[in-house]
């Protein structure tokens, strides 16, 4: 018996020890560093407290990033489960060529990030395809490109993260349409529902379990925004985010100590925003 | 049994041959690990051949070498350093030497290279509290590039070339006002570790300064920066195109552009892509002839842990010597020495382009050498990004980006 329990931990212990390694010695060791004033190559290191944080509260580039990663969050995050539900009501109606279609929105989610990044640079530079098109919609681009403009930059990558975004989502609430069931829709047919009658009162909160996956989902990722910064603006034009700030003072600058205390902010930020959301729906849900 | 004893004790006598003649044989052997940026299929056989000719000269060492990129190179070092496993020789980019040498991770080689400080330029960014702790090899400076055929159909004589200010703008605005898509002055983005390269010549120009000669105030709130900037600005808002380093050059070799900043990399590509276009260069102008530019580079160190310090500067030394500078220069087609000898070499005199660069490397300045480099540079680029980008008032910025400054000299 004792054998076979520890065999058992034998054939877990590669996960184990990856994990203890990887995942919880970093967590705690970071955490411990926010405390600290540690740069790399420095060879010694103190204990500072609290003032990494206070640092980081009086620091306006930090307060830069952490207002665009806010701007992000909520200018993405409505916009990309709308317009994911509507794509998802419109597919989900049976008609020729369906499949391209749902292929066709689904196609950018597993592009590469990078690859859809260069792209879109490019597509927003002065010449590009997107700058030309605003350009005979009669809408005036910024004369150096959309990605060259501090008006422009942090709304321009939260276009492309929307683009980009909402055929994942849209498969989602597609897998949560399917499982409504169809006697609920004839019911209220037979007692003369119609489309947003439905909609409204079946569909919307029946998919209210999908839709709090993707909110919060899509939080922890747009708070987490980093690889199309990196790729479209380094940050530059007022276009900086949070986690781009901890990469930037971290791998940069190697001020770790610094660096651990931004993420670990963060982390409470997100750790607080996914509780109020689980609590608000599940409120909703009860009542 | 028998037979399996008698292999064991075989594979144990052979095991123990080969580990003691693997001793012997090494015992005089020195391996100096020696990391560098240099991996481009032009210049790795010509550093393969020096470290070949080398060897064979000195039987006992072996130079083992090993390829960065400047993409991640900086923290490959970084954390090399930091675990203890860092090269005897380094190469660093000059404004990462300071920060180095702070932190205590190099060798200090002010005894064995103080006889050679007159042979050489470029000394400052490798000196920290006065002790030497890297060695110039490739210097790096910028110049003007001017499209001759664009500035012939904006009126100017084919002699002309900009001497100080006022006829570098007096140039631009003619050619921006040729055609919609032809501009006259090609304005950096907000580029990380580029922007500022473009701005600071304008203002070593006008003997500007960012810290002190002692190193301890800031000084980068003067008139000296507000003239400068002004004067920058004034051909960013009115005669220019704004663009990534790469796509301003693209657009200038595509005879869009007029005027544009860069450096001998762009010599090398007109001439790889064999492109036709009728271009000069002179050196950067300042309100009087003659102005200065800005002037970084690549630096050879050793690390302080290093057992082979003698043998390593012993290689520096001869990798930075003045005939290996010319064989590398005239490989890269660059003009980019640190040898004083090198730059009065026939191969710069015999091309014009080349000679402008040798001549603008005489009348370039260095950035102060300090550990809070990064962050001083990065308050300049904001200042300079704030101003021209976001309509910030000068004098407030530059006032602003000083007191940051200076909080970061108190710090340390």
């Amino acid at each position: 018996m004792i054998n076979r329990r520890f065999s058992g931990y034998l054939f877990a212990s590669p996960w184990i020890i990856t994990f203890g390694f990887f995942w919880v010695y970093p967590l705690f060791y970071s955490l411990y560093l926010a405390f600290t004033d540690y740069r790399l190559m420095h060879h010694t290191y103190k204990w500072v407290g609290l003032q990494n944080f206070e640092r980081l509260l009086a620091d306006q580039s930090f307060l830069l990033a952490l207002k665009n990663t806010f701007i992000f969050v909520f200018g993405t995050i409505p916009i990309t489960t709308v317009i994911s539900l509507i794509l998802a009501l419109l597919i989900e109606k049976n008609f020729k060529g369906r499949a391209i279609f749902r292929s066709g929105y689904f196609i950018p989610s597993i592009t590469s990030m990078v690859v859809i990044a260069l792209i879109f640079t490019n597509l927003y530079s002065r010449g590009g395809y997107l700058f030309l098109l605003s350009e005979m919609i009669g809408f005036s681009p910024p004369a150096n490109g959309f990605l060259l403009s501090n008006k422009t930059a942090l709304y321009s990558v939260m276009a492309m993260d929307i683009w980009m975004s909402v055929g994942y989502y849209m498969l989602l609430f597609l897998a949560g349409l399917k499982s409504i069931p169809k006697e609920l829709y004839e019911a209220a047919e037979v007692a003369g529902a119609g489309f947003f009658r439905k909609l409204f009162s079946i569909t919307l909160p029946l998919l209210k379990p999908v839709a709090l996956y993707i909110i919060v989902i899509n939080t922890i990722k747009s708070f987490q925004v980093f690889v199309e910064i990196f790729v479209m603006t380094k940050g530059k034009y007022g276009s900086t985010t949070a986690v781009y700030f901890i990469y930037e003072s971290g791998l940069n600058r190697f001020d770790f100590g610094y660096a651990s205390a931004a993420a670990y902010l963060l982390f409470v930020i997100i750790a607080a925003f996914s509780i109020a959301q689980f609590s608000l729906f599940r409120r909703r849900t009860v009542s | 049994m028998k037979k399996y004893k008698i292999l064991t004790g075989l594979t144990l006598i052979s095991l123990i041959a080969v580990f003691m003649l693997s001793c012997g044989g090494g015992s005089n052997q020195i391996t100096l690990r020696w990391w560098h940026f240099w991996t481009d299929p032009v210049i790795k056989p010509v550093i393969d051949k020096m470290i070949t000719d080398y060897e064979m000269a000195n039987p006992g060492v072996k130079i083992e070498q090993t390829g960065l990129t400047w993409a991640n190179g900086h923290e490959k070092i970084v954390i090399a350093f930091s675990s203890g496993t860092s090269p005897d020789i380094v190469e660093l980019g000059s404004d990462w030497v300071a920060e180095f040498s702070y932190s205590g991770n190099l060798a200090s080689i002010t005894e064995a290279v103080k006889n050679d400080t007159a042979q050489f330029l470029g000394w400052t960014p490798g000196i920290y509290n006065d002790s030497i702790y890297a060695f110039p090899w490739i210097l790096g400076t910028r110049v003007l590039f001017l499209n001759r055929d664009l500035l012939t159909q904006a009126g100017f004589d084919e002699k002309f070339i900009p001497y100080n200010w006022d006829d570098l703008k007096q140039a631009c605005f003619a050619i921006h006002d040729l055609a919609d898509d032809i501009y006259g002055f090609g304005s950096n983005a907000a580029e990380k570790h580029r922007l500022y390269k473009k701005v600071l010549p304008f203002f070593w120009a006008l003997d500007g300064r960012i810290v002190s000669q002692n190193g301890k105030y800031a000084v980068f709130s003067s008139d000296k920066t507000y003239k400068a900037l002004e004067y920058y600005k004034s051909l960013h808002d009115s005669c220019s195109i704004v663009d990534t380093q790469r796509r301003l050059e693209d657009a200038f070799l595509d005879g869009k552009i007029g005027v544009i900043i860069s450096g001998d990399w762009l010599l090398k590509r007109i001439r790889n892509e064999n492109r036709d276009i009728n271009f000069f260069t002179t050196i950067i102008p300042g309100p009087e002839y003659p102005g200065k530019s800005f002037v970084g580079g690549e630096y050879l160190a050793v690390s302080k842990t290093s057992p082979h310090k003698d043998e390593a500067i012993k290689f520096i030394k001869y990798i930075t010597s003045t005939e290996n500078q010319l064989i590398f220069c005239k490989a890269n087609y660059t003009a980019n020495p640190s040898s004083r000898e090198a730059t009065r070499d026939e191969f710069f005199d015999n091309d014009p382009d080349l000679q402008v660069f040798i001549r603008q490397l005489e009348l370039s300045r260095m950035t102060t050498p300090t550990p809070n480099w990064v962050y001083i540079e990065d308050i300049i680029e904001t200042s300079i990004e704030e101003i021209l980008f976001n309509e910030a008032p000068i004098a407030e910025t530059i006032y602003e980006a000083n007191a940051r400054i200076q909080e970061l000299i108190k710090d340390r």
